[in-house]
């Protein structure tokens, strides 16, 4: 496999540079090869041969980088867990998966129905980065993320799907990062946009900044950029909406890139935020899970490159080897400036839901191209293409939102609210817009006042915690709209959280 | 304005915020002591502290406040 053969040499090219920086403590690549080597051989040792698909608690410390690469090397997939979300929902998911082992860097496992492999307490053995052949339909990693049955849906990606995003990554003479850079990682591995935070500096011997769990990320985050100079960063567009009262205090010269993703970003913020990084470059990204994280960019300049449609940054023009695609109901292309469903086709689109043919028979569809066939994921969010060829999203066609860059299904939300509640009364999920304009969880409940405890001990047990409400409201009728539909508009109007 | 009469402000703020009041404040509590209070909530505290104080915080004290002592000890060097 391309890519992997890529960070290997990378690896072994830039011993003596630092790779990843956790919690203030450096590492090199050197350090890093043999803390690949190590849990490598662990798993070479321990994992039958047949068994792909193996757990990772991520921790944010080397070895689970490490064993990120390890896995690859070996020509398997990580199925990431994040440790601070609750066991239950983590279990399933490797029920789902069939994941007999799982690699923990904690000092005590809590995973003790299966074989846990102690990344953190290892043997030393001889570098070893060698890839072993795979083949590209092997999958190089699950994700899993909101459904709207109460259960995670997972996403499997295929080595030959990062390996094409790696390609269209490269074929960008926009973007190209070197050894000296130093980049911002802030995301949870079990967030897909954490892969082009990782696999590209490493690709490119440029060092990694973690933030440790707990730290007060935004802060954090303004202090790397401060302190350690840091030359790229990568993310959600709710970082800067928090950072937005403190700008006149940020001036980051050494910035050269800054990509957004994983949300809508809105022109006003970007133009101030890029007063705050005089020598950057500006990309809008626009990619789901199910597309290998990226699918295409926006080129943001706040004077040469500003469009937008009600405010919301363009998400521009697919990638190398990407098709996008805008549909009607009937997934029949409509014209130029028609709103409609973007979908997107090419060599990075997931072979489809983990086991959830019902899903996929929604969300995917073969069309004659040429006479080619071709498949595209229908994205579920509605965009329009302009004249010049540039693609301008609208809004989501369905109740998924998103809460700091996370997807969360607002049915899944209700589904673990209701499941517990002793009284059988309505409760509707809602995003809700705060004073610094990002979107928090709500929850409506049909009903006089009662203790919700229970319900919200429930609900921390089902989900992690972007996907419990921060704020309840009781009401004794829910507005409904002329066709009796629930109007969750009105509903909004309760939620005074400002 | 005295330390308690602060401290008694701060908790109007985290109660308005977290939207409960089961949690003590010191001088050591940090995050991990009291539920709900992360990165997002963090900054809803901080802009409600602000407000009812009527004041400002620089970024660069913000970045070094690990704990409710420091909150209150840049409240106080902002009075």
């Amino acid at each position: 496999m391309k890519f992997v053969k890529a960070l290997q040499e990378s690896i072994e090219n830039h011993s003596d540079h630092n790779a990843l920086c956790i919690n203030r403590k450096f590492y090199t690549y050197h350090d890093f090869a043999i803390e690949i080597s190590k849990i490598r051989n662990a798993i070479a040792n321990t994992v039958e041969d047949a068994e792909k698909l193996i757990g990772l608690v991520t921790n944010d410390d080397l070895q689970t980088y490490a064993s990120i690469l390890a896995l690859w090397l070996e020509g398997k997939a990580y199925v990431p867990v994040n440790p601070s979300t609750p066991i239950e929902r983590n279990s399933k998911v490797f029920e789902l998966t069939e994941t007999r082992y799982v690699i923990d860097s904690s000092e005590t496992s809590i995973y003790k129905d299966y074989k846990v492999i102690a990344s953190g307490a290892l043997d030393t053995t001889d570098i070893n980065l060698k890839p072993k052949d795979v083949s590209g339909d092997q999958l190089a990693y699950i994700l899993f993320t909101s459904g709207t049955t109460g259960l995670p849906k997972g996403v499997p990606i295929t080595f030959d799907n990062v390996n094409a995003l790696v390609n269209a990554i490269d074929a960008e003479p926009e973007f190209n990062l070197v050894p000296s850079d130093r980049c911002l990682q802030m995301f949870e591995l079990t967030f897909d946009f954490s892969v082009v935070t990782y696999l590209f500096p490493f690709l490119s011997g440029s060092c990694i900044y973690t933030i440790p769990k707990g730290a007060i990320k935004y802060f954090y985050i303004f202090k790397l950029i401060k302190e350690q100079k840091l030359t790229v960063l990568t993310m959600v567009p709710s970082i800067i909406n928090y950072l937005r009262p403190y700008f006149p205090e940020i001036n980051a010269p050494d910035v050269r890139y800054c990509s957004f993703g994983g949300g809508a970003l809105h022109s006003d913020i970007a133009k101030e935020w890029s007063e705050c990084l005089p020598n950057c470059k500006i990309f809008n990204y626009y990619g789901p899970t199910e597309f290998t994280v990226y699918s295409g960019f926006y080129p943001y300049h706040k004077e040469t490159h500003q469009k937008a449609h009600n405010g919301i940054i363009a998400i521009g023009t697919p990638q190398e080897d990407t098709l996008y695609l805008v549909v009607n109901e009937h997934n029949e292309e409509v014209p130029v400036n028609v709103t409609g469903e973007l979908c997107l086709g090419g060599p990075q689109i997931t072979p489809g839901y983990w086991k959830n043919e019902e899903r996929n028979t929604q969300s995917f569809f073969v069309r004659e191209e040429n006479g080619k066939k071709q498949r595209y994921y229908k994205t579920g969010d509605l965009c329009f293409k302009d004249e010049e060829g540039d693609f301008l999203y609208v809004g989501r066609a369905d109740f998924q939102v998103k809460i700091r860059g996370y997807r969360v299904e607002l049915a899944e939300v209700e589904f673990h609210a209701k499941a517990k509640s002793e009284r059988k009364v309505n409760m509707v999920a809602l995003d809700i817009t705060n004073a610094l304009g990002n979107a928090e969880l709500g929850l409506a409940i049909e009903s006089e006042e009662f203790d919700t405890e229970e319900i919200f001990s429930y609900m921390k047990t089902k989900m992690p915690d972007y996907m419990i409400p921060g704020h309840v409201r009781f009401i004794k009728e829910f507005p409904h709209s002329i066709n009796g539909k629930i109007n969750r508009k009105g509903l909004r109007t309760y939620f005074d959280i400002n | 304005m005295g330390k308690e009469e602060i401290l008694a402000k701060v908790k109007e703020a985290f109660v308005s915020v977290l939207e409960h009041d089961n949690f003590q404040l010191a001088d050591e509590t940090t995050a991990d002591d009291v539920d709900g209070w992360e990165s997002v909530t963090h900054m809803m505290i901080i802009s409600e502290v602000e407000k009812s104080f009527g004041i400002k915080f620089k970024l660069m004290d913000l970045m070094n406040m690990n704990n409710v002592g420091d909150l209150i000890r840049t409240i106080e060097s902002e009075l």
